[in-house]
């Protein structure tokens, strides 16, 4: 359900939560290594239940046979909630038959004399149309339906009254949320958040670089994302980097005069070499001269030496092919030594070489550029490489840094490959692989590149670094390294000509700047451009044309002035004609509808984080995208389009709140983590979503899959035997529920921990905000501390402790609501690894539900959620989705809609791609 | 070459500035009406020295005479021949010992020049580097707008040097190197001679792009609902107070350059002669304050780890080169030889103390020095060692601190020793747990009417001083 009034107050109070989580609740995990053995637990442990792969995919149908919308016909549930006429809330039904059930099974508690849980309904105005409680009362529909109230230890309501109370309030609500649409009053006016203006400068410029970098980051909270309207504020500071940035990018998108000559490097592996191999022949020499006089002892020394000149090393080395010999790879910054020097015409490429460089897996090669590489334009590094094994379907794996190091402390190293560069080709046969490098984007570069000369401290020379980034243990042969700098492949740039392409062939500056101006305009702003409007920037090129050198520099002051504009940077919706009074007998009013252009920024801000592009805006000038076949059409082209990419990325890391898992970044050294491990770890709920998206797979698998999404490191992690190489790719699972589906992902149980601990508290809470969007209730104001000096608590297991923690009246109430959720997560450790015992205890990862419902361990969790919880889930991404779609938080007036959108999702076989069009075609999202 | 700053050599002199300089004072500039003479400024200037302090432990015979830190503590503290030449400057000063930033204590002590007034975790090797907003540049954007500068950043050997070899303390709020201007000149033209074409054009551009955008806002303002209304104010008061900066910054271009009197200076001193280019530099913040140019200044002394101008600073005292000195201390005399370069250092820096004391407030109360604070230290003591940072705090008696103390929150658990070859101090389990020197940091931009309870990682502030 949306979240309400009531859930918001929470929302506030949730940083409380959390401090609670980490100050009271944490403590329990303080001492447990002085836990002594606690034979009590260990006794009465039974192994859980285990549930294989088939049981829950069978489970997946078996529950959804006891969905609500079971049965439903498309065409049923498809029907957009339009109302003949105004309804009137059903208040005799509700003093027959529904007030006298809620006296005899709640009042007890939640009357006059008690109210638990601050909770007190009978004096509930039960007018849901017009009435002050309605987020009451969903909330007493919330528990009543999931069974959660009565408790099953006090009241009773029979099944046929639980229905009726059910059936009451789903209608009511449904009606109610209707009703109250007209005087929802909500913003969706909202600036860009700052990724969606790095994005949206990228698709404006036709650059794909970081442009945003100088913004502040957005404010962020546990429930909304970072889009949402009542977030994103504007401040003087904030304003002022807007204009420097937007001058900034367009000024790094323009060129001026001829195009630049370009530095070329053709390095040979026995160039990099020269300082390698004399190293050799010193040691001959001194040995020589050593044992000048021991002429048996020399030669043994030489022979000895000249085996070791042969060897192959651990880390990366030469090879010279012709005579067998190797060499240690070295480099250091000192002097200077290894730079090679440009050339400024292009070299020729030799066929064949007898020096290569190995490079083992995780080992490295510097290759030194000396003080010339240019400050902009683009780095073109060619690298012709080999595997030095041909192992089936195994292939090890590039990535590429540029660095400096100017002094002892004063240097850089950043890696500039976006991804891993497999190497394929075979062992003999050596093949390109290219990377094209936007020199404007590394920072820092070496600050004494044109002050310091070559060879003198501190240093102004930068090199590449080429790392061989497999996880297996495969090398990576390397014959000859090819350095551009800088690349023009066409001049003026593309991007140049985009802004500055004009058909007139007027003379007159003012005639060009117009046409300029006027496209880029209408692009920005994604919206027919008035005269007026156009006027007025002209205006401003004439008056800044005087105070500036060039054309070209009052046209980009003016491009500024367009892309710091509200127009710009907010998304923008005129306001609707004001709607007749509207009377309890007159028709429900049909919703303001967004106008086609509108229509084109949000779908595109939804799927791309980003402007629209050219289809989308003609789309909009011929008024087509409402067009339901177009507007179809359109979403399925935005899924397919490589930007939906960024709409993945920031979508499934604010949903599951993986902002937690960027801050864990262990200095020390522990024992099964690693950088490599950490970035699998944030790509795999990503790769998970792309899958469904792509495939469009029940969303169910995001509770349950059959198979996991991993590259090699993670595999590794989760013991999968036969995964290579570093890009992501489905892998079928040996039927258990240990692995598949978000749950058992080991970033997102990482982030919920504390390391060296498992935190169960902060699982089960993370799996009912963000997955089933049912957040608990905040603590009270007085949560007493877990008292580890009393040594009948430090003797504790941590599921006692909890539970011991649970039975303080004050605790009880929200952490029966957690806690079974969260040790249900026990069989993994700290940073995601099954285990089944710890510190030589079995885990005991079962606990009791509200109701006495037994969830057992993982296998449980899921089942439980399979067998009862699809709707819910379903309905919690639908919630989540629409209101990131929406940029706002939702109000109880959206309930109606994302009912329907969730029915029409469910009906159609719960596809993640039929989601996500369920919800950009809906009725909510083409209204105001 | 002119050697003493005391003897003017005319010529010299005015070959530098090209112009002689015999005008009345300056006053601040009255923007907004609020600075009556009445007003005292509050100004802050921070100083960075490089490569620790001498430590000798208390066994050590050098520990009498050279250990950096003073013997004792509260107001009973007796300065070595190290800070001796403070002594008559021992009221005006407080002196600070167990203090250190948190995020960089296991991190060689060289790399942490960056983090000195950041307090970020500036890192080491190759790891990736990013900073945050110094303390200077914080309380510039809050005074920044009553001078015509908002701040100075100077620095020995000029620019920004590299990541973790800043050569400069101030940092902006995205955590980028502010370059530090270490030619006495560049500095002096730019204070008192230079109008700044260049910034005029740009604030032209500025005025007639903010009207421009104003306008857009206004139209758009039409076609909104009532509720996206409010979202758009933000926007157009954001423009505005953006167009407030401009006017001002425009006020200042106009108004006529500061004129300074007294002592003519060498300005084309280099670090060759060391002691005068040390002078020199002081003097340029000295003049910046009494002509209400900026109320912010930094200055890093020397570059961590030696390389460069700051190298030769040691070159006043009879030494080759600076860095040196603090790995030489188990040599015979090593402590005095690395005391004596430090005792340098101290006794420039009380030479400046001394001048700003014995200035009255150009428009105010009392003397310069009592609405100037001074922060004066480095980021590493024993060596290599980024805990127990060696600082002095002095100034600012109109802005409520005490001096006359010795902080000595170290106490005799204080790590140091020779460096004998093998094992660095900065590697050993650290003896004690040092006070976050962001709450210092707090503590002084709240007495500089910040309004302020967090710096970085504070955790609170230093009470007592």
């Amino acid at each position: 359900m949306a979240p309400n009034v009531r859930l918001q107050s929470w929302l506030q109070l949730f940083a409380l939560t959390m401090w609670s989580v980490s100050t009271t609740c944490g403590q329990l995990y303080a001492q447990d290594d002085a836990s002594s053995p606690n034979t009590k637990t260990e006794s009465k442990l039974e192994q859980p239940k285990v549930y294989s792969a088939r049981e829950l995919d069978e489970l997946k149908e078996s529950g959804w046979k006891r969905s609500k919308y079971y049965g439903s016909t498309e065409q049923a549930t498809l029907n957009q909630p339009a109302l003949a006429a105004m309804p009137l809330p059903k208040l005799d039904e509700f003093r027959e038959s529904i007030s006298p059930i809620l006296q005899s099974a709640c009042i007890e508690c939640h009357g006059e004399s008690e109210q638990e849980g601050n909770v007190r309904i009978d004096t509930l105005d039960p007018n849901l149309h017009t009435g002050k409680d309605v987020d009451w009362w969903t909330e007493v529909y919330a528990v009543v339906s999931k069974g959660e109230m009565p408790p099953a230890d006090s009241g009773e309501l029979s099944e046929p009254d639980r229905k009726k109370i059910v059936e009451w309030l789903s209608t009511e609500l449904q009606t109610a949320s209707i009703v109250r649409r007209q005087s929802a009053s909500h913003s969706t006016f909202r600036r860009m958040t700052r990724y969606e203006t790095n994005y949206a400068l990228q698709d404006l410029l036709g650059l794909p670089w970081n442009f945003a970098n100088d913004l502040p980051p957005d404010a962020h909270s546990d429930e909304s994302f970072q889009n949402s309207s009542e977030l994103l504020h504007m401040s003087v500071s904030q304003f002022e980097t807007y204009h420097r940035l937007a001058r900034n990018a367009i000024s790094r998108a323009i060129v001026k005069g001829d195009r630049p000559n370009t530095l070329h490097w053709g390095i040979t592996m026995k160039d990099a070499s020269r300082l390698e191999w004399p190293k050799q022949e010193q040691q001959i020499a001194k040995a020589k001269k050593r044992l000048e006089s021991e002429p048996e002892k020399l030669k043994e020394e030489l022979a000895r030496l000249e085996e070791s000149f042969s060897k192959e090393y651990s880390r990366s080395y030469y090879r010279d092919l012709s005579s067998g010999k190797t060499a240690l790879a070295t480099w250091e910054y000192d002097g200077a030594k290894y730079a090679m020097a440009p050339s400024t015409d292009p070299v020729a490429v030799p066929d064949s070489l007898d020096h290569v460089v190995i490079l083992p897996a995780g080992q490295s090669i510097n290759i030194e550029l000396g003080n010339q590489v240019p400050d902009e334009g683009t780095l073109r590094v060619r690298v012709r490489a080999s595997k030095t094994k041909s192992i089936q379907e195994r292939s090890p794996s590039l990535q590429l840094y540029f660095g400096w190091q100017a002094s002892n402390e004063g240097r850089a190293l950043i890696r500039v490959s976006q991804t891993d560069t497999p190497v394929t080709a075979e062992p003999g046969s050596c093949e390109f692989y290219q990377w094209d490098v936007p020199l404007g984007e590394i920072h820092p570069r070496n600050s004494v590149r044109t002050t310091s000369p070559m060879g003198a401290l501190p240093s102004p020379s930068e090199y590449i670094r080429l790392v061989n980034s497999s996880a297996s243990p495969d090398e990576v042969l390397i014959d000859y390294v090819q350095v551009q700098s800088p690349v023009y492949d066409s001049w003026p740039p593309p991007a140049h000509e985009r802004i500055f392409h004009h058909s007139s062939d007027s003379q007159s500056e003012s005639q060009v700047a117009r046409e300029i101006i006027a496209r880029f305009m209408a692009k920005a702003w994604r919206r027919p451009i008035s005269e007026e409007q156009c006027e007025q920037k002209l205006k401003l090129f004439e008056r800044l044309r005087p105070e500036c050198e060039s054309f070209e520099e009052a046209i980009v002051e003016v491009l500024a002035t367009v892309v710091a504009s509200p127009n710009f940077l907010y998304i923008v919706q005129e306001s609707a004609p004001v709607q007749p009074e509207v009377s309890n007998t007159s028709p429900a009013p049909s919703r303001a509808r967004l106008t086609s252009y509108e229509l084109a920024t949000r779908l595109s801000m939804f799927l791309w984080c980003s402007i629209p592009d050219d289809e989308l805006l003609e789309l909009a000038s011929a008024d087509r995208l409402r067009d339901v076949e177009v507007l179809n059409g359109q979403v399925k082209r935005m899924l397919a389009d490589p930007r939906s990419k960024r709409f993945a990325e920031q979508f499934v890391q604010q949903w599951l709140n993986m902002e937690l898992l960027e801050f864990i970044n262990f200095r020390e050294q522990v024992p099964g983590f690693d950088p490599l491990l950490k970035e699998a770890m944030q790509r795999e709920p990503i790769a998970l979503f792309e899958e469904l998206k792509k495939e469009n797979e029940s969303v169910l698998n995001f509770v349950h899959a059959d198979y996991a999404m991993v590259n090699e490191r993670l595999a590794k992690h989760y013991g999968m035997a036969g995964v290579h190489g570093n890009h992501f790719r489905r892998v079928p699972l040996d039927g258990n529920f240990k692995r598949g589906g978000l749950l058992t992902q080991a970033g997102l149980l990482a982030m919920n921990s504390d390391y060296p601990d498992s935190h169960p508290i902060k699982r089960g809470k993370w799996l009912l905000v963000n997955l089933l969007n049912d957040p608990p209730p905040p603590p009270p104001p007085a949560v007493p501390q877990i008292d580890l000096a009393n040594p009948e608590i430090a003797k504790m297991t941590l599921k006692e402790r909890i539970e011991d923690h649970r039975n303080h009246a004050a605790c009880m109430a929200c952490h029966v609501k957690i806690d079974p959720w969260g040790i249900a997560f026990e069989n993994f450790d700290a940073i995601g690894r099954w285990r089944d015992e710890v510190k030589g205890k079995p885990i005991d990862a079962s606990s009791d539900l509200f109701n006495k419902q037994t969830l057992d361990g993982m296998g449980g969790l899921k089942h439980f959620l399979l067998e009862n919880r699809q709707d819910q889930f379903v309905a919690a991404l639908v919630s989540k989705v629409t209101s990131y779609a929406l940029g706002r938080p939702l109000k109880f007036a959206d309930r109606a809609d994302l009912e329907s959108i969730t029915a029409r999702v469910r009906s159609q076989g719960d596809g993640l791609a039929t989601l996500l069009t369920a919800v950009a075609t809906s009725e909510l999202f083409q209204s105001k | 070459m002119t050697l003493n700053i005391n003897r003017i050599d005319r010529r010299k002199f005015l070959r530098g500035t090209g112009i002689a300089l015999a005008l009345p004072m300056f006053g601040s500039l009255s923007l907004t009406g609020r600075a009556s003479p009445a007003t005292n400024p509050k100004r802050l200037g921070c100083f960075y020295f490089a490569d620790g302090v001498p430590m000798p432990l208390p066994n050590d015979p050098a520990y009498q005479d050279w250990a950096w830190f003073p013997h004792g503590s509260g107001k009973s503290f007796q300065l070595t021949k190290c800070m001796e030449t403070l002594e008559p400057l021992r009221d005006e000063l407080t002196i600070l010992s167990g203090f250190s930033h948190v995020a960089s204590r296991n991190v060689h002590g060289h790399n942490n020049a960056d983090q000195f007034l950041t307090a970020a975790y500036t890192g080491q090797g190759d790891e990736l580097y990013a900073n945050t907003i110094s303390l200077d540049q914080v309380y510039a954007k809050h005074v920044g707008d009553h001078t015509r500068f908002a701040s100075l950043v100077m620095s020995t050997d000029g620019g920004t040097g590299t990541a973790r070899g800043a050569h400069t303390m101030s940092f902006d709020e995205n955590g980028r190197p502010i370059p530090s201007e270490h030619r006495p000149k560049q500095i002096f033209d730019m204070l008192f001679l230079k109008s700044d074409q260049q910034s005029a054009r740009r604030l032209a551009l500025s005025r007639s792009a903010l009207d421009d955008m104003l306008t857009d806002a206004r139209s758009l303002k039409q076609i909104l609902s009532n509720d996206d209304r409010k979202n758009l104010d933000e926007y157009m008061e954001s423009v505005r107070l953006a167009e407030v900066k401009v006017a001002k910054a425009k006020k200042w271009l106009d108004a006529p350059l500061p004129t300074v009197e007294g002592a003519p200076l060498n300005l084309e001193l280099t670090t060759d002669e060391p002691r005068e280019y040390l002078q020199t530099m002081f003097e340029m913040i000295y003049l910046a304050f009494k002509t209400d140019s900026t109320r912010v200044a930094t200055y890093q002394l020397g570059r961590e780890n030696g390389i460069g101008r700051s190298e030769h600073l040691a070159r006043a005292v009879g030494f080759n080169l600076s860095h040196q000195l603090s790995h030489e201390t188990k040599n015979p005399d090593g402590w005095k030889n690395f005391g004596t370069f430090c005792r340098f250092i101290n006794e420039e820096f009380g030479r400046f103390v001394d001048k700003l004391q014995t200035t009255p407030e150009p428009a105010g109360t009392g003397s310069m020095l009592d609405n100037t604070l001074l922060l004066y230290g480095s980021a590493s003591s024993a060596f290599h060692l980024s805990r127990n940072y060696p600082l002095i705090l002095a100034g600012g008696k109109n802005m409520g601190f005490v001096h006359g103390q010795y902080i000595n929150h170290a106490g005799d658990k204080f790590q140091g020793g020779a460096w004998m070859g093998d094992r660095e101090p900065w590697q050993d389990k650290a003896t004690m747990e040092d006070k976050p020197l962001s709450n210092l940091f707090v503590t002084m931009l709240q007495r500089l009417g910040v309004e302020t309870n967090q710096f970085a990682d504070s955790t609170g502030i230093v009470e007592g001083i």
